[in-house]
C-alpha cells in the first residue's frame, strides 16, 4: 500500500481500516483454522490418530516442521506432543 | 486373438500354495521368448523367485535370460530409502542437536503398521509404469489373494485421502488472497499472517511445495488406478487347485476384484490329476476333485478356463517352465465365454 498523499486520502485509509479490520480477524482466523487442520492430518499418526496416508504425509513433514511448535500451543499442548520430537 | 501374453501387464493371483509363482514363471518365460521384453515381479513378502530360478535376484531388475528380468520387491528397503530421504530434507531446516531426535522419530515411522504396505504399494505403482514401455510385459506374481485385494483397493483409499488434503491447502490459500484483498494483513500474534505477505518468498514457496509434494502422489495413484482397471492393457488371472479351501478362496477373490472393476481374464485350475495317474488311492482322490472341477466349471462358467495337469516332478528348468507357459498361455481371454475344455 502507497503512502496516503493528503488529509483526506488518510482519513479514507483510516475508515476503510476500521470496516475492513474486523473481517481481515476472521479471515486470518479461518485461515488459520484450515491451516491447523491441515497440520492435525499430518501429525495425526503421532498423536494417536490413525492416518491412512502417514507414510505418504511424512515427506510434508520437513516443510511444516517450523510451523509445529506454534501449531501444539494452539491445540492446547502446552509442550510437543512427540516423545521423540521436542522442540520445546 | 487376445491371449495372457498380448496385454503389458498381468497379474497373477490365488489362495497362498496353489502355484501362483510356477505359473507366473512360467507365463514370464513364455512372454519373453525372442525379442519380447518380460519383467516377472513378486509382491510376496516370502519371495521364491530366486528359489524358482537358482539364482539371487533380490530388489532390482535381475536378467534371468536374454530377455527376461525378475525383480523381488522388498518393502523394507523401499521404506528406508524414503525414510532416509525424508531425514535429510528434515535435516536440512533444523538445528544440528535434534538430529538424534529427527534420527529417533522416523525410525519410529519405519516400525508404525501400514509403512511395509505403503512402500510396496509405491514400488508398485512405478513398477506398473514399466509395462508397455521399458518392457513388452510385466506380469506379477502377487502375495495371497487377501493382500492383494488390500493393494489394489489403497489407490482409491490414498487418492481420496490426498484429495482431501490438498482441498483444505486450496481453502487455505483462497482465505490467503482474501486476506491480502482486505489489505493484506500482517496480523499481530498469527504467525500464518507472514505467509501472505508477497515479501515473504520463502513461506510462499513452501505452501507452493506441499501442494506439489500432494499433487505428485495423487498422479502416482491415479495413474496405477487407472493402469489396474484398463481392460485393454491389463488383465488379472486367477490360479485355483480343485480343493475345497482354494475353490471358496477363489470365489472370494473373484468377488472382491469384480466389485473392485478389476478385469479378471481368465482362471487356471491347477494340479488336476492326469488320466494316467493310476491306483485305488488316486482314484478316490480323481472322485473328490471331478466335483470341485464341476463346481468350478458352474461357478465361473463366463470365465475362460485353463486345466494344468499335476506333474510327476518338480518345475525348475526354463525348458518346463516355457512349455507349462505355453499350454497357459494358449488360452483364449478375448471373449467373456468359457474356453475349449483342455
Amino acid at each position: 500500500m502507497t503512502e496516503p498523499q493528503s488529509r483526506f486520502e488518510r482519513v479514507k485509509a483510516l475508515l476503510e481500516e476500521f470496516y475492513v479490520a474486523p473481517h481481515r480477524g476472521a479471515v486470518a482466523r479461518a485461515r488459520r483454522d484450515e491451516d491447523d487442520l491441515f497440520m492435525l492430518f499430518v501429525f495425526a499418526e503421532l498423536m494417536g490418530v490413525p492416518n491412512p496416508a502417514a507414510y505418504y504425509t511424512l515427506e510434508l513433514q520437513p516443510l511444516l516442521l517450523e510451523r509445529f511448535h506454534d501449531w501444539h500451543r494452539r491445540q492446547g499442548l502446552d509442550h510437543s506432543p512427540l516423545d521423540g520430537f521436542r522442540c520445546c | 486373438m487376445d491371449t495372457l501374453l498380448t496385454r503389458p501387464l498381468l497379474f497373477v493371483g490365488g489362495k497362498g500354495g496353489v502355484g501362483k509363482t510356477t505359473t507366473a514363471a512360467a507365463l514370464a518365460v513364455a512372454a519373453a521368448s525372442g525379442n519380447r521384453r518380460c519383467l516377472l515381479v513378486s509382491t510376496d513378502p516370502a519371495h521364491s523367485l530366486a528359489d524358482l530360478f537358482g539364482r539371487t535376484i533380490g530388489n532390482r531388475d535381475t536378467a534371468v535370460t536374454k530377455s527376461l528380468w525378475a525383480l523381488e520387491i522388498d518393502p523394507d528397503q523401499q521404506a528406508n530409502e524414503h525414510l532416509a530421504s525424508v531425514k535429510a530434507r528434515m535435516k536440512r531446516l533444523v538445528h544440528p542437536r535434534a538430529y538424534d531426535e529427527i534420527d529417533r522419530q522416523l525410525d519410529l515411522a519405519r516400525l508404525a503398521p501400514g509403512t511395509m504396505e505403503a512402500a510396496m504399494l509405491e514400488r508398485v505403482a512405478e513398477v506398473m509404469a514399466l509395462a508397455g514401455t521399458e518392457y513388452d510385459q510385466v506380469i506379477f506374481d502377487t502375495a495371497p489373494s487377501g493382500h492383494t485385494v488390500r493393494l489394489l483397493s489403497l489407490p482409491e483409499v490414498m487418492a481420496a485421502w490426498i484429495d482431501g488434503l490438498l482441498g483444505h491447502r486450496k481453502r487455505s490459500s483462497q482465505l490467503g488472497s482474501a486476506l491480502r484483498h482486505l489489505g493484506g494483513g500482517r496480523v499481530k500474534g498469527d504467525d500464518l499472517s507472514m505467509l501472505d505477505a508477497a515479501s515473504d518468498h520463502d513461506e510462499g514457496s513452501r505452501d507452493a511445495q506441499l501442494s506439489e509434494l500432494l499433487l505428485a502422489r495423487r498422479r502416482k495413484f491415479v495413474r496405477a488406478r487407472e493402469r489396474l482397471l484398463d481392460r485393454e492393457k491389463t488383465s488379472f488371472l486367477l490360479v485355483v487347485n480343485p480343493d475345497r479351501l482354494s475353490v471358496l478362496e477363489t470365489i472370494k477373490a473373484h468377488d472382491i476384484l469384480t466389485r473392485f472393476s478389476v478385469p479378471v481374464c481368465g482362471l487356471v485350475v491347477n494340479r488336476v490329476l492326469p488320466a494316467e495317474a493310476d491306483g485305488a488311492f488316486l482314484e478316490a482322490r480323481r472322485q473328490q476333485e471331478a466335483q470341485y472341477l464341476t463346481q468350478i466349471d458352474e461357478v465361473f462358467a463366463r470365465l475362460p478356463r485353463v486345466r494344468v495337469p499335476l506333474l510327476p516332478g518338480d518345475v525348475r528348468d526354463l525348458e518346463t517352465l516355457a512349455r507349462l507357459g505355453r499350454t497357459v498361455a494358449g488360452l483364449d481371454i478375448s471373449g467373456g465365454r468359457p474356453a475349449a475344455p483342455a
